[in-house]
């Protein structure tokens, strides 16, 4: 039953694309070529919240090395 | 994985505004015409270059388009000529005289076919006269009429002009600033929590919420800075909503400070939580109220946006929104990570 939930959201996605494709004719997405800064500003957003995971890191780290050192 | 359900809703929302986002289509539009400046008097041929257009042999016959100036002043085309589907050669009779004394005057091209809707080029065409007659101008400029305008019946966001496809940008760098606010908000109520209590837990919270509320700040700045590289030329400039919200971050950025100079951890937490008080009331003006008093660059600014204007519609929202609440529940996640280090930090130093 899971399984086949999951199949059946996937074959969503695929489905997705193809209805857009149909829709679009040619690929309108990249002819203007401005869908590359909304490209970036995902990309600095993810890079923004993996600098947070990586300060959080260390800041554990330094606990779990005080524990260590405890012990 | 019980009381986890916040956590996994903003990585599926997150998902689906990704997805659905990149792949909602725009509605049709103008991208560019030559040439642009025209001189009164002439017979000349636009080339127009659209955007997703979708001309058929049905409706290749029914083409209209007009110049006009705030539709007062129309003049319709003599003819239509499809190149082929994104490119069409439109000619124009051009009256002696404009309706004004001005030298030159900009006009908004608008085309219109069956089942494409209107696209409008604002005032993106201007016309120059030398010695112009304003009252035959004027009787000349108004025999067409905006008749029977059709409209686009296909799914997609508008097609702004100068936005084009970064109009994708609302739900990433517009929900990162709503993210921001809400998550200063709950900061704001845990920082009187503490004030009222005086229990470091409260502190913990606020603070946490505090300092990923201004991470997702000064990605609003950078995201915006990208964006205005690309559109204006510059990262920055003297916009008054980039400089208010630039000060904004900076207020917050103090308060990071003043939570690292003081070595004290009750006067710390009593210092940092007033001042996050303050700091909130002074951003609602600052970020809401001062950029619209004036002008602004700003996509959605000037007036009194609201959530509307021409930038955003219905099938926008059915992204933006889950975007705000993806942002701020990926946020609040973040918030607690910080806060539960917080926490055993706490527990440790107290051993």
């Amino acid at each position: 039953m899971r399984y086949k939930s999951i199949a059946l959201t996937i074959i969503g996605f695929f489905y997705a694309n193809v209805l857009m494709a149909q829709s679009g004719g040619p690929d309108f997405f990249r002819s203007i070529g401005k869908i590359y800064v909304v490209v970036a500003v995902m990309v600095a957003t993810f890079i923004g919240i993996v600098i947070f995971l990586v300060y959080l890191d260390r800041k554990i780290k330094s606990i779990e090395d005080e524990i260590s050192s405890h012990d | 994985m019980k009381g986890s359900w916040w956590k996994i809703l903003s990585v599926v929302l997150m998902l689906y505004v990704i997805v659905v986002g990149f792949l909602m289509p725009l509605k049709p539009g103008i991208v560019n015409v030559t040439p642009q400046n025209l001189n009164s008097g002439e017979e000349v041929t636009l080339e127009v270059e659209l955007y997703n257009a979708d001309i058929t042999e049905q409706n290749k016959s029914q083409i209209r388009a007009w110049l006009i100036r705030d539709t007062t002043y129309i003049l319709q085309s003599q003819r239509v000529n499809v190149v082929n589907d994104q490119l069409l050669e439109i000619d124009f009779n051009l009256p002696e005289h404009l309706p004004t004394d001005e030298e030159v005057m900009a006009f908004t091209l608008v085309v219109d076919a069956p089942d494409m809707g209107s696209s409008v080029l604002p005032s993106g065409i201007f016309v120059g006269q030398s010695g112009g007659n304003q009252s035959l101008g004027a009787e000349a400029w108004s025999r067409g009429g905006l008749v029977n305008l059709s409209v686009y019946k296909g799914f997609g966001i508008p097609y702004r002009n100068l936005l084009a496809e970064t109009l994708r940008n609302t739900y990433f760098h517009v929900s990162l600033w709503f993210a921001m606010f809400i998550l200063y908000f709950v900061s704001v109520i845990y920082s009187i929590r503490y004030l009222r209590k005086r229990e470091v837990y409260f502190d913990q919270v606020g603070s946490s919420l505090v300092e990923v509320g201004t991470l997702f700040g000064i990605l609003g700045l950078i995201t915006g800075a990208i964006w205005a590289k690309n559109t204006w030329g510059t990262y920055w400039t003297a916009d008054v909503k980039l400089n208010m919200a630039a000060i904004s971050m900076m207020i917050y950025a103090a308060y990071l400070v003043l939570r690292i100079s003081l070595a004290d951890a009750d006067k710390r937490a009593i210092i940092s939580s007033s001042y996050n008080i303050f700091a909130f009331f002074i951003i609602i003006p600052l970020i809401f109220v001062i950029p619209r008093l004036t002008d602004s660059l700003h996509p959605g600014n000037g007036g009194n946006p609201g959530f509307g204007g021409e930038d955003m519609d219905n099938t926008m929202r059915m992204v933006f929104y889950p975007a705000i609440l993806a942002f701020t529940l990926l946020g609040l996640w973040m918030a607690n990570l910080m806060m539960r280090y917080k926490r055993i930090r706490n527990k440790l130093d107290e051993i």
